[in-house]
């Protein structure tokens, strides 16, 4: 190999290609559903006053 | 002959630059060809550029030039060029949110933000890349686009932050002068603070999303990315207001007028000691605490605080994770959910089907707990102080999935709609730091004077990074 294509190795910018395709995790899915669990898990431990309504506005129009 | 518009330009803040328009050193052609051809050129090598708007762009640049001819000025703003974030829609031209299920995907009308801006005279030159969707489902690596990972300016190896990956990475690179982001849990602060610019969250409400992709109904806020906390100031003048298209639009205006903001010896600003203690790299913390001498020199008075121990990231993930699955409903049904580059986020959706709707009721009282209790600390402090991020950027190879465990005010802010600006305010293995100030709702005056007077004693905002290669 010539200097000057060693040196072209180095010199020329690539940015890391985009993936096209998920790649392939079997126990992805579970996992999500694991953390799901465990949000509604410790959301139920917390009391919250019956008078709390949710933090959410409706406009009539 | 073509102005020769030097390296040092492009690093120019909003003001410099109309300046020298209104001085005549330069059309808006010329100008808006100079940050085409610097955006195209080097917008790939960040993986920072989704779809350029050269077109356009120029088409509008001809008609700007008219006016300066006549000296007819729109605004602040008029003729200068910007970048939007990919979730923002552009007229004609593909918005396509960062997801392959999206490819192609054209909408007829701008966003509100971006007709906005043009009708003051600001021309968007780019579509700028972003994690796929927003990142709502989460995701594990920063390749979780389909533009590919978003590469940091300051090193290529590190990542420029989610979602609003190429907002941070284009404004850093001076390949625009600002960009419009989004954030729903940190997509505004982490890229800003990761990237070595000026983050603005807005409040809640206070600019219009219609044109936007939905991620969470109830959290989704678009904000920017500029070079400064005056630059912010001016155009969050231009994109806020009320918008009827909005339901979630606060019908408020917004006029940048930090100069009214009371003296800082008549205010408090809090932060917790132990925001400090999360942070493991020594020179992000020594980076940290300098910024904190700083603010503090600024005149005011300081009280140390403990946000009150409330599941803050849990209630964020589960608002957000509910909405999503609603947004996304149509995707997880027809199966083109697998079609993410990101398997993690593909999960994260179709999990996020099975909350219950008892789970959503349940995090959005508690984010009217969190809102009172945001209301309380408030009540003895006018701004908070956190690191925006405890660590410096990640390696693109690196595992993200753990971000949200992190420091409490990012989660509780966005969870209480609360604004917030993040500054650069060191380095750390020669990667940005940043330190984010928050306020009470609609107080982005008071945020901005704070962030103005910290930039006027240091000059992290004024570094560049490295040409790339």
């Amino acid at each position: 190999m010539r200097r000057r294509d060693l040196a072209s190795i180095f010199l020329t910018a690539v940015p890391v290609a985009a993936q096209t395709t998920a790649a392939t995790v079997p126990d992805e899915l579970s996992a999500a559903r694991e953390r799901v669990r465990a949000a509604g898990a410790e959301l139920a431990k917390l009391a919250v006053p019956m008078a709390t309504e949710p933090a959410f506005q409706f406009k009539a129009y | 002959m073509e102005p020769n518009f030097p390296e040092e330009f492009f690093y120019l803040s909003l003001g410099e630059i109309q300046a020298k328009l209104r001085a005549k050193e330069f059309k808006v052609k010329e100008l808006t060809k100079a940050w085409c051809d610097r955006l195209e050129s080097r917008g790939p090598k960040y993986n920072a550029l989704a779809h350029s708007l050269r077109k356009p762009a120029m088409k509008a640049a001809k008609y700007h030039d008219k006016d300066f001819k006549r000296e007819r000025f729109r605004s602040p703003l008029h003729g200068i060029p910007y970048g939007a974030k990919d979730l923002l829609s552009y007229a004609n031209h593909p918005t396509e949110w960062g997801a392959p299920p999206f490819n192609g995907q054209v909408f007829k009308e701008h966003a509100k933000v971006i007709a906005k801006l043009e009708g003051v005279g600001a021309n968007c030159i780019g579509k700028l890349a972003m994690v796929e969707l927003a990142g709502g489902g989460g995701y594990r690596y920063p390749n979780a686009s389909s533009t590919g990972p978003g590469l940091n300016p300051w090193d290529v190896t590190r990542w420029s932050g989610g979602s609003s990956s190429g907002s941070g990475a284009a404004v850093a690179a001076g390949l625009v002068p600002f960009a419009l982001s989004s954030e729903t849990f940190g997509s505004i602060l982490i890229p800003a603070a990761y990237c070595g610019v000026t983050g603005l969250r807005p409040t809640y409400g206070l600019v219009s999303r219609s044109g936007a992709m939905a991620l969470s109904w109830t959290m989704d806020k678009i904000g920017l990315m500029c070079r400064t906390a005056e630059d912010c100031g001016l155009v969050l003048q231009v994109i806020a207001g009320g918008d009827g298209d909005d339901p979630g639009s606060a019908d408020k205006s917004f006029y940048y007028t930090p100069e009214y903001v009371r003296p800082f010896s008549e205010m408090r600003i809090g932060w917790d000691p132990a925001d400090l203690d999360a942070v493991e790299d020594p020179a992000v913390r020594q980076a940290l605490r300098e910024a904190i001498q700083v603010l503090l020199k600024l005149g005011f008075q300081v009280k140390e605080v403990k946000l009150p121990d409330l599941p803050y990231a849990t209630v964020a993930s589960t608002i957000i994770a509910c909405e999503m699955a609603s947004v996304f409903e149509p995707l997880v049904a027809d199966g083109r959910i697998q079609q993410l580059v990101d398997k993690a986020q593909a999960a994260g959706i179709v999990a996020a089907t099975e909350y219950k709707a008892t789970d959503y009721l349940k995090a959005m009282r508690l984010r009217r707990v969190i809102q009172d209790a945001m209301a309380k600390v408030f009540d003895g402090v006018d701004v908070l102080i956190s690191p925006s991020r405890a660590k410096v950027a990640e390696r693109i190879t690196d595992r993200i999935d753990d971000w949200r465990s992190s420091l409490p005010l990012l989660a509780a802010g966005n969870v209480a709609g609360l604004p917030a600006l993040s500054l650069p305010c060191g380095f750390a293995q020669n990667l940005p730091v940043g330190i984010s100030v928050v306020s009470r709702a609609f107080q982005e005056n008071l945020l901005l004077a704070v962030g103005k007077q910290f930039q006027a004693q240091t000059d992290w905002h004024k570094r560049r990074p490295p040409l790339p290669a």
